[in-house]
Order: structure tokens, then sequence, then C-alpha cells
């Protein structure tokens, strides 16, 4: 196998990479690009775009968590690939994918929570906005859901007299994201 | 009808999706398990097991060596106990296929009666059974086939037509590269996978039938119920969380690991024979005489205390060495302790994984092999707060039938009665990702996404003027890079000259409807819209039998020269 170390500048450093700060709080906050990639990926022109998850689901914006299931599960039985007509399985399929990513939205209360906000503020967040998950984000939102019962006590505890120390005038989202990298911190 | 030639598919590709040409009534779910096998048939509204010439539903998984045709347990009449002794007999491949020599569960397998060689450096080991006293060399794709081929055989005699699509159930902790080994042997065997499901999911799947069912003549309201799945059979252990209502089957989380009736077996022969180990590592004629003995009387030994609280074993393996001692059900569980704890934390897992309380689950079912030993039971039921175990399955078919529902489902069938309006919503059982940030694995499709599915991340480079990257791909649950599969590799040359962190490397991944996944990466240099480098597209996995080897071989010669980091940006 050939060596490519000489086509790098900078060249090898073993270990060199390993980040010498936790990324959560060394954020750069440059908005990343998205490059469309080719076949699943959906036209930005199409009608999907302009759909909201509720409206995705066909449900009301006050819709209940069982009103959230038996959608996604009607749509499921419509627009998975197993069931759906052979000529249009591609189709469907990113549609499936649509539905799915607006079920896991709308049936996590604390998600469900942020993208209502999102939507009151008059952001369009429809299908694609918040795609680009960030896996950090994620990790942080997985340890903090799997608390124990009496750690997230606490950390609202925490949470609250932190505002008082001068969170007030910060956003509900970012109130939610500090309360994340409070929970991550403990662990 | 005519029907298209059977066309072998290369290393690299999985069958595509195909819809079957011929207007077909009938389904084949196929269940090879480590052990045992049975196949089931969607047929006029109903499933059915078909059984051997020995009018037998569930039969032994081993291929004979003998002579110049080999055969499987599928048609010999021969018991399997008197076979497993001479040495040409070759069983267990399920645990075997797709794995390296350095795979601890391949080193495990030395102690079977055949030849297990190993090497040790990440490739495939060396397999072969006894024939007139010489070593005849296979592999664990070709045993299958050899197996597959009788089943085909047994098949379409019985309905008198040709088959090809098919249903396998797969362990959850098989990685995709197994799965590639299984469709191999598929293929060799002239069959066609329609799908591979991993083996709880299919009984998930039968379970939203019975559901539905239960819906319609209760004219019940059809709400959501939460089902764990256990099924441990001879050689792997697996575990599902299942949300059904209306006949879907959305999978919430799998779980899954190598340990099952094998381990239990060879941790009681060790009881028993604390030498075994040595005893039997030469693997001569007399040797392999004795490790089948000992295997049977030990496997007879467990069976009996499934039902009873202590056993006798007696056994003479010869040259006065005698085994002769009472074995009670707690010394059992004692030696096997870790197994159990095993089973019990792959339980607590998943319901972790599927955010499921055990107290939000409606039923629990308990399948496989194992199912039968109490302490598998117990272990289930109090792990899920004594809950009692649903009762309406039979413990060794339910996996084959749900296969076989699955085969309508997939091909389009459709029933009058109903009785195939149902769904699976899959779940990736392994997350799957790229080396990053150091060594680490960098998930882009966590755990337990549902399938089909896309995921992106983006990456940047760690040095200034970087021009190339490695994107290597693994699959698995391990925190650093080299403790997951490796699934390929490939190299994106072109970057732009920038300072490090600039480029934004864009790493998608798709799952299609037939559960093929393509990795596909873009370079985007910020305030440009468009890719800087045509977008690269690979089909996973793209590793062949020597993956061990070379992931080694990748860390070695480009350690992280042309390495990646997690771009941080605001969500």
């Amino acid at each position: 196998m050939r060596c490519h170390g000489l086509t790098v500048h900078g060249t090898n450093h073993r270990g060199f990479c390993v980040p010498t700060v936790s990324p959560l709080f060394s954020r750069p906050t440059r908005p990343v690009t998205r490059i469309s990639f080719p076949k699943a990926t959906l036209k930005n022109d199409g009608l999907v775009m302009e759909l909201s998850f509720y409206e995705l689901l066909g449900i009301p914006e006050s819709g209940s968590l069982m009103e959230i299931k038996n959608a996604y599960k009607q749509l499921a039985r419509k627009y998975h690939p197993d069931v759906s007509p052979p000529g249009r399985v591609e189709e469907y399929t990113k549609r499936f994918i649509q539905v799915q990513e607006a079920y896991e939205t709308l049936s996590d209360p604390s998600r469900r929570a942020m993208y209502d906000h999102d939507m009151a503020k008059g952001i369009n967040f429809a299908f694609n906005a918040r795609r680009r998950h960030n896996y950090h984000d994620q990790v942080v939102e997985q340890k903090s859901e799997w608390k124990s019962r009496w750690q997230s006590q606490l950390s609202e505890l925490k949470r609250r007299s932190n505002n008082k120390d001068g969170g007030g005038n910060m956003s509900w989202a970012a109130r939610m994201r500090q309360q994340r990298d409070e929970l991550s911190n403990e662990s | 009808m005519a029907e298209p030639a059977y066309i072998v598919t290369s290393d690299s590709e999985t069958t595509g999706e195909e819809k079957p040409s011929t207007f077909s009534e009938i389904a084949i779910g196929i269940d090879i398990g480590t052990s045992q096998c049975s196949v089931a048939m969607w047929s006029g509204s109903r499933v059915e097991l078909l059984k051997n010439t020995g009018n037998q539903k569930i039969m032994k998984s081993y291929v004979t060596f003998k002579g110049n045709t080999p055969s499987g347990g599928v048609c010999s009449q021969l018991s399997h106990e008197d076979e497993m002794l001479s040495g040409a007999t070759i069983f267990n491949m399920k645990r075997l296929i797709g794995r390296v020599d350095t795979d601890p569960v391949v080193h495990a397998s030395k102690n079977l009666p055949f030849l297990v060689q190993t090497l040790d450096i990440g490739v495939r080991p060396f397999i072969a059974a006894l024939v007139n006293n010489m070593w005849r060399s296979t592999t664990p794709e070709e045993v299958l086939a050899i197996f597959l081929v009788e089943l085909r055989a047994m098949i379409e005699a019985q309905l008198k037509r040709r088959i090809r699509n098919v249903v396998l159930t797969v362990p959850v902790s098989f990685s995709r590269f197994q799965l590639t080994r299984i469709e191999r042997a598929c293929a060799m065997a002239g069959l066609h996978v329609l799908r591979l499901m991993p083996e709880p999911t299919a009984v998930a799947l039968l379970y939203a039938q019975q559901q539905q069912q239960n819906a319609h003549e209760n004219m019940g309201s059809g709400c959501e119920k939460i089902a764990l799945i256990f099924n441990m059979g001879a050689g792997y252990c697996d575990v599902a969380v299942t949300a059904t209502a209306g006949g879907v089957s959305q999978i919430k989380a799998l779980a899954g690991s190598t340990i099952g009736g094998e381990d239990l077996l060879q941790n009681m022969m060790r009881h028993l024979l604390p030498e075994s180990g040595n005893l039997f590592q030469n693997h001569r004629v007399k040797e392999i005489k004795r490790m089948g003995l000992l295997r049977v009387a030990t496997q007879d030994a467990i069976h009996q205390l499934s039902s009873q609280t202590s056993v006798q074993v007696d056994v003479d393996l010869g040259d006065g060495l005698k085994i002769w001692k009472t074995v009670d059900r707690e010394e059992f569980e004692e030696v096997n302790r870790k197994v159990f704890e095993k089973c019990e934390s792959l339980i607590i897992q998943c319901l972790k994984d599927a955010k499921v309380e055990v107290e939000d689950v409606n039923d629990v079912i308990v399948v496989g092999g194992c199912s039968y030993i109490p302490r598998v039971k117990n272990l289930v039921a109090n792990t899920c707060k004594g809950k009692e175990l649903y009762k309406g399955m039979n413990p060794l078919e339910a996996p084959v039938c749900g296969a076989a529902l699955e085969g309508a489902v997939a091909s389009g069938i459709n029933d009058p009665l109903g009785n195939l309006d149902l769904l699976t919503i899959q779940a990736t059982p392994l997350a799957i990702g790229i080396r990053a940030d150091g060594n680490k694995f960098v998930p882009v499709i966590p755990k337990d996404t549902a399938m089909p599915a896309r995921k992106e991340l983006v990456f940047t480079t760690i040095h200034d003027n970087q021009t190339e990257a490695l994107i290597i791909v693994y699959e698995g649950e391990g925190e650093k890079a080299e403790e997951n599969h490796l699934l390929g590799y490939f190299k994106i040359m072109g970057i732009p000259a920038a300072p490090k962190g600039m480029p934004e490397i864009n790493v998608c991944m798709d799952i299609d409807a037939a559960n093929v996944l393509r990795v596909l990466a873009g370079v985007v240099m910020p305030g440009s819209r468009k890719p800087a480098i045509p977008v690269m597209e690979v089909r996973m996995p793209s590793v062949d039998d020597g993956h061990g080897w070379c992931a080694e071989a990748l860390n070695r010669s480009y350690g992280a020269s042309l390495d990646l980091v997690t771009l941080q940006n605001k969500a």
C-alpha cells in the first residue's frame, strides 16, 4: 500500500488530532452549507418543503401523543417501501423518512416544545431545517434524558437558580441548551 | 412463465430490491439456527411449517462430509449425535460465518469436534472436516450453502415448483459484513434473499398479527402495545422492544450478543472435565471421539436439568477416563452465572435504548431453544418486574413464522382476509459511522434508527492545507474506532488548500428499502454552495474476508495523517 503522508501539509502527527478542549464549549457558530446529494435528497422546490411536521402527519397542532402515534403508523402503512407500489418505492421512501422525522420530533415532548417554539417565532422550520443533526447535541440529549429522576430534579433546581443569577434575559432555547450543558457536566 | 437465470452477485453487491416477477401467492421464511433449522410457508391465508421426509419440523443444522457428496441435517436420517463423533460433521456455522481468526467466538469454536484453525492475524479461519483420515477444508459459507441446497430441494419437492425468494432470520448482533456472507451462501444455493430479518423482529411481526386478530375479535380500540421479545438460541441472544398498533410493528430498540446454548454447553463441559480444553487441542481422531462423547453427555444433562433438579452424568471417554458426577440445577446456574448476567444486561440495555419503562411493557415474550431453561425464563420475568410471560407463541416456531409473514408482506401478496395488513418498521441494530476526532467512532446513523434512513454529519480537516481525507466506515457500539466492525473505506482527494477546520466535509449515509448502505461524501468550501469536487458514493460493506488485517494495516500506514474531526456548528 502506498503511503500518502507526503501529500499532506503539516503531516502526520499521531495524537495531534485529539481535541484539547471539550467541543461543547468551543463551538464556532459558523453555519454550514448544505449540499444536495444525488438520489434520495429532497428537491427544495417541492411542495413537501412547505409542510410543517404537523401537516406532514396530518394532525392539528394541538394533537395528542396518541394522535401523533396513530397518524405515524397509518402513514407508515402507506409510505413504507415494503408496502408501497413497486414503481414508487424511491419516492415513497423519501416520504417515509420525512414522516419518520416528523414523528420523532413531535413524539418527544422536549423536542416538540422546541419545534413549537420555533414555529411560533415565525421561523419556517419545515422539513430539513433541523435535519442537520448535531452529533454532540444528540449525545447530550441522550445523556440528559436518561439521567435518573433525582438528578433531573436537582438540575431543575440549579437551572432556576441560574436564571436568578442573570440568565433571565436568555431565550427559552438558550436556557434549554444551558440546562443540557449543565447536565452533561454533571455526568 | 420463464424464470430469469440466477445471477451470482459480486462481493460488494447485495442483491437489490426486487419484486417477484411471477405472481406468487406463497412466501418462504427460513430460520437457520446455530443448532436447529426450520422452514415456514405463507400459503392460502396462513403460515405453516414444512416437514422433512423424517416428518420433522425442526431439523438439525449440520453438514457431514463423507465420500463424494456431503449431506446435511435436512435429509439425513442418522442422528446428529452419532455423526458428530467422527470429525466429518461441521456444525455451528452460524457462529463462524463472517468472522476473522482473532475473534474470541472463533477461538471458542476450537473445542468443536472438527478442525478450526487460527493464525490470529485477522483473516478467515481455516475450517476442515475429517474425511477418510484426511482434513478436507471448507468455509462456513460453503457449509451453509450445502445445507440450503438441501433445504431448497426439500421445499421444491413438496411444493412441486421452483422457489427463489426467501426471508432469512439473522441474529441482531450480526454485522453488515456477516449479512453479506449469508447472502453469498444463499446465492451459492440459488436462493434470492428478499429480507434478512433480525430474529426478534420476526417474532414481533407474528405478535403484531396476533394483536391485530385480537383487536378484530374484540372490536378493540387497537391502541399501542409495547412488547419485549427475548430470543436465546444455541449461538446468539437477542432482545427487541417493539411498539405495536394496527398491525404495524415499530422496532424501538434492539440488543444482541454472541451468547447462547453453546456457551452453556462449553462451560458445563469445562466444569465436568476441567482439562477438556487442552485435551482436545491436537484434534487426533481419538480426541475428537472423546470430545463428541463428552459433548453429547453434557448436552443431555443440560436438557434434563430443565425438567429435573439434578442429573447423573455417567460417561466413559475411553483409556480409563471416566466422568461419574451428579450435577444439580444450582451448580449449572452457578457455572453459567456470567452468561445469565449478560442476558439480563441485554434486556436492561434494550429497554433503556427504547426509552421504555418496565412498567409500560404490556407483553414479555420468550422464544428460542434456551427458553426451556428455567433460569432463563426466571431471569427475563424478574428483569421485567415479575411480569407473567406471554403464552400465545411456540418458542421454536415463532421466528420462522414471522419470517414467512414478512416474506408475504414484502412480496406484495394480498390477503382478502386481512391477515397480511402488517408492517415491520425495522431499526438499525448497530450504529454506523466513521473514524474521526482522534481514534473515535463517530456515528452518522445512530443505533436504533428507523429504516430506511438517511442521515448526515459535517466533518472538517485537522491539518492546514490537508488535501486528502480518509473515510473509514465502521459499524458497532464501541467508542474507539477499532472496537467496531470495519465496513469499508475510501479517500477523498483534491480538497482545496485551506486552513484546518475550514473545508466542510459532508458525510451522508443512506440505507434504502432493501437495506443497502451507501456512504456519500462531498466537500464544500465556506461561502460556496456547490461541492468543490465531485461527490463520492460508495456502497458498503466493501471489505472482504481479510478485514481484521485490513483495519490494522490502515491504521499503521496512515495514522492520523488523513484524519477528520466533527465540525461543530450551532444547531
